[in-house]
């Protein structure tokens, strides 16, 4: 408790050198946060992608039923293989027409069928790789039966190097805000440490321990880590209020933006984590 | 209660203490005195451990000080109230919240603080005072709010560097009722002093100093 008190009685001595602190740390926090729910929502729009997506086979002429069978069999046991769908030419044609119905002049040259035996096959989303998907075409490429295979593969791959560029990126942009709180709340500790060296020399002299020297320290750096984290969530409260809104209204693009419930109560936790790392590394070891 | 055994202490070169053994008794009220650089505030800063000393043994309170780390010198210190010449006294908080800081770093609850705390003004005459801030205050006022910090722990031993340095005959005389007070309880009490005003006739020990080496011991 008198800890508590000695921690909040420096904090308002220090006031503006406090307040500035946690402004920053607010704006740093809001930055990581920020990227944080970027990097989420293209992983959450990329998880389902191959999945929206299928890979048509397509079967030589001369593939005898049976065969086909046999192989829609093995591309079904397929780990990455979400479903297999088999259209014969048949069907396909019978498809085509039905599509054409009220234009059979488009159809009207057409002597034998010209269309081939298919596999529509559509993938597992969660778990897929880009290698993983390029490996199983080639895989079906391979094979004697397939005459040849269509797939949306360059967009896939394009989405993945975004997504694995995204990560990187979030990755390290994260690492050092969170590194320059710790940093914030390590000089500003620092600083509160020094101005307050003579009051500690006394602490010293009358027997106090090490924990009594420091605990204000560390309660002064979770409270300025927990009051960054604080602002950095209402700046992010305010600018998905009003400046989401507007954009969503603006382009509609914009609206697919999802943050999850509640989910930026986190910046506080992280404000206090840091902060509180932050003081540990500027007290460092305390002689006597 | 306090014992040195062949104490040195060097400073680039220059000795501040040299091979100074001395021996003070449980209960006892003693003297340092000597000229300026004699080695008298040397000495309390090897006894209260804000130095080391070259050589040679120190025993304080029950403890040895060359075997304390950094996790037993608060228990030492906890057991010796000391005055300072400069009083060293937080201008920040009140003369209550000074003196109850003793306390506080021994995790005393709240209660019994501020029962403590007003009993030790009461014997420093300065139970008006509570709220004041040090720097309100005279130098005979600050030294008696030390004096006060230093004893409110009740510790063992008390150390006094100069406790009169700064103060008028009047307020000498009041600090130095104090202090036989607190010894008449059993606390061992050593003060370094170059005032002779505060030893001579009292039949106390008094240990004279010069050069940083032990002259001289005599009571008076």
């Amino acid at each position: 408790m008198f800890s508590l008190r000695m921690a909040l009685n420096s904090i308002f001595r220090e006031i503006w050198l406090n307040v500035i602190s946690m402004l920053s740390i607010g704006a740093v926090l809001f930055i990581l946060f920020s990227v944080v729910i970027a990097v989420y929502n293209v992983e959450k729009l990329t998880a389902t992608l191959p999945e929206k997506l299928s890979v048509m086979v397509f079967l030589r002429e001369d593939t005898r039923r049976d065969e086909a069978r046999a192989l829609e069999s093995a591309i079904k046991s397929e780990n990455i293989v979400k479903s297999v769908n088999f259209i014969s030419k048949e069907k396909a044609l019978q498809d085509m027409k039905g599509f054409f119905k009220n234009e059979k002049f488009a159809l009207s040259g057409l002597g034998e069928n010209p269309l081939f035996d298919t596999i529509d096959v559509r993938l597992k989303g969660a778990g897929s790789s880009a290698k993983g998907v390029n490996a199983f075409i080639e895989k079906l490429k391979g094979m004697s039966a397939v005459d040849d295979v269509e797939y949306g593969g360059a967009l896939v791959e394009s989405v993945y190097s975004l997504k694995n560029g995204l990560r990187v990126f979030g990755l390290t942009t994260g690492s050092i805000f969170a590194l320059s709180v710790i940093f914030i709340c390590y000089s500003t500790v620092r600083v509160l440490f020094y101005r307050h060296e003579e009051e500690i020399e006394i602490y010293k002299l009358l027997g106090a321990t090490k924990g009594f020297i420091r605990s204000p320290f560390f309660i002064e750096g979770s409270i300025i880590g927990i009051m960054g984290g604080a602002i950095g969530m209402c700046f992010f409260l305010a600018i998905s209020r009003y400046v989401f809104g507007k954009l969503f209204t603006e382009f509609p693009l914009f609206s697919m933006i999802y943050v999850p419930d509640r989910s930026f109560y986190i910046l506080p936790v992280m404000g206090f984590v840091l902060g509180l790392g932050g003081a540990v590394i500027a007290l460092g070891r305390l002689k006597y | 209660m306090i014992v040195l055994e062949g104490v040195s202490k060097r400073y680039e070169n220059q000795d501040a203490l040299k091979d100074v053994s001395l021996r003070i008794e449980k209960g006892e009220m003693a003297f340092v005195t000597g000229p300026s650089g004699a080695g008298k505030t040397t000495l309390f800063k090897l006894l209260y451990l804000a130095e080391a000393p070259d050589e040679g043994l120190i025993s304080i309170a029950g403890f040895n000080t060359a075997s304390l780390d950094d996790s037993t010198i608060p228990m030492l210190r906890r057991n010796i109230g000391v005055v300072f010449q400069d009083f060293k006294l937080l201008n920040n908080n009140t003369v209550f919240d000074n003196i109850a800081l003793a306390l506080r770093i021994r995790r005393v609850m709240e209660r019994e603080i501020k029962e403590k705390v007003t009993a030790v003004l009461k014997l420093v005459g300065l139970r008006h005072k509570a709220d004041a801030y040090p720097l309100t205050l005279s130098g005979g006022e600050q030294q008696r709010i030390t004096i006060a910090r230093a004893i409110v722990g009740e510790p063992t031993v008390m150390l006094a560097d100069e406790p009169t340095g700064n103060l008028d005959i009047e307020n000498e005389e009041g600090i130095m009722k104090i202090f036989k007070l607190i010894n008449n309880k059993g606390t061992t009490i050593l003060i370094a002093s170059h005032n002779r005003r505060l030893f001579d006739n009292t039949g106390r020990r008094v240990f004279y100093l010069d050069g940083g080496q032990l002259v001289k011991a005599e009571v008076r």
